[in-house]
């Protein structure tokens, strides 16, 4: 049996689907990231170690059908973040020697655009690494995987519960905002304005959701939450032996380029 | 005490429920505050109220979790910066445990102090992962610095100090006024509120 999609995922990255990355274990997803994200700043030869794993989770997205809106999402995170990173380091870098142009009174410099280059094939295949788990595994099937890996029940419950709490409280703030409006609340204008604004805005949410702390605690309480013995699962996830070898083998390789990271580092810097 | 009973006791079932709440907080707040238009965040106001109620190690649990969860749910790049918002709450439940909450002057202080300390962590990674670039406006001030030929690093320093400090000592002062503000049947669960309320 498969795991069935859970209904709620609004205001989450994950895209509902069937595709060959979506029927992974989630542990598989989460190995490949971390393992891709080792490689990515610490392999050897620089941007060419960030770019192969950048392109691998692409040519993945591209694959389960959400390489457009991986390029999408990618691009809107990070081309701001590009083109200032371009401008800083091309005009500006303090390892500058090489000029390569003139703009009016500006020089921009080589060292500083390859580092620009560096720093943003990374950005971009870490986001991409991290995308291939984000976009095709829900939130609450990767908590299950880790507690059936071995995480502890009160972790599970505090990585998996604010995903539920989120919707409720985001229309509490709303409600909120709309009620202190109503009662005159200025939240435009001056500096000063928008600073008193603020504690009677932060405040009710804050001590409304306190207070229902206790009920919450209560309600675990009673449904066995700290009781020491072994709870099962609703749904099953979908491990087989491949993905198993695969996750060992995926951990293995991520050691080997590391050290010969490693490697290359001393090796450039005699 | 020893650890093992210190740990029970800082994690029972109502402290993971308030951690829960906690990090929904980070969450909710940063986009409330956004309305206001403030040079301020306001994002770990959450993890704050929870390292002064139940301590260091659950505050630094709840921060580090809410920059995983956002990675998660919104924004990948979040949760490169989960060691800061660990230390953010670590050093916050230090300052409490160490009586540096029970005055409103005592809260500016420790919101310095959270500052330094976040930067510690805030400050490698924003240079070696980022190459120093936020894609805000204090990208300007870190131009202006290099052009006037400082190191990336000490560029670096000045914008996330500068950026942090504010937000940092409006987040103490906010959080210690919260929970002064809470009724004492509540707090008196928490064995660690009474640093900040005694």
């Amino acid at each position: 049996m498969t795991a069935s999609p859970t209904p709620s995922h609004s205001g989450t990255l994950y895209q509902p689907g069937a595709s060959f990355l979506h029927r992974l274990h989630p542990l598989t997803k989460l190995t490949f990231s971390l393992c891709a994200l080792v490689v990515i700043f610490s392999g050897p030869g620089g941007w060419l170690s960030a770019l192969l794993p950048g392109l691998l989770a692409l040519s993945l997205l591209w694959r389960a059908g959400l390489g457009r809106l991986a390029a999408r999402l990618s691009f809107r995170l990070l081309a701001w973040l590009a083109v200032i990173m371009f401008g800083i380091h091309g005009f500006f870098g303090p390892d500058n020697q090489t000029i390569l142009f003139n703009l009016g009174p500006l020089e921009v410099g080589q060292e500083g655009i390859e580092f620009a280059f560096l720093i943003t094939i990374r950005l971009a295949a870490m986001l991409l690494v991290s995308l291939t788990l984000v976009l095709t595994t829900h939130p609450s099937h990767l908590v299950q995987a880790l507690t059936e890996f071995g995480l502890p029940g009160g972790l599970a419950y505090l990585l998996g519960s604010p995903l539920l709490l989120l919707p409720q409280m985001v229309v509490r703030a709303q409600a909120i905002h709309a009620v202190q409006q109503a009662r005159g609340l200025e939240t435009q204008g001056n500096l000063l304005q928008r600073m008193r604004a603020l504690f009677p805005l932060v405040a009710p949410l804050v001590f409304s959701t306190l207070v229902d702390v206790e009920e919450r605690s209560l309600a675990l309480e009673v449904r066995g939450f700290s009781a020491p013995t072994r709870k099962t699962f609703l749904n099953e996830l979908v491990d087989t032996r491949s993905q198993r070898l695969a996750r060992r083998g995926l951990i293995a390789l991520s050691i080997v380029t590391f050290l010969l990271g490693v490697g290359w580092r001393l090796y450039a810097s005699s | 005490m020893s650890l093992k009973e210190q740990l029970k006791k800082d994690f029972s079932t109502i402290t993971l429920a308030l951690m829960a709440v906690g990090i929904v907080l980070n969450l909710v707040l940063g986009q409330t505050v956004s309305l206001l238009k403030l040079p301020i965040f306001l994002d770990s106001i959450g993890t704050v109220i929870v390292a002064l109620l139940a301590g260091p190690w659950a505050g630094g649990l709840t921060g580090l979790l809410s920059n995983l969860i956002w990675g998660m749910i919104s924004d990948p790049v979040a949760a490169a910066f989960a060691p800061v918002a660990m230390i953010i709450g670590i050093v916050a439940g230090l300052c409490a445990k160490y009586g540096l909450f029970k005055a409103w002057w005592q809260a500016v202080i420790s919101g310095v102090l959270i500052t330094l300390a976040l930067s510690l962590v805030a400050i490698p990674i924003r240079v070696y992962m980022f190459g120093g670039v936020t894609g805000s406006g204090a990208d300007f001030v870190t131009a202006y610095l290099l052009a006037t030929g400082q190191s990336l690093f000490s560029s670096v320093i000045t914008t996330v100090i500068g950026n942090n400090l504010v937000d940092k000592i409006v987040t103490a002062l906010l959080a210690w006024g919260i929970v002064k503000g809470l009724p004492k049947r509540f707090t008196s669960r928490f064995s660690r509120a009474d640093k900040v309320t005694g």
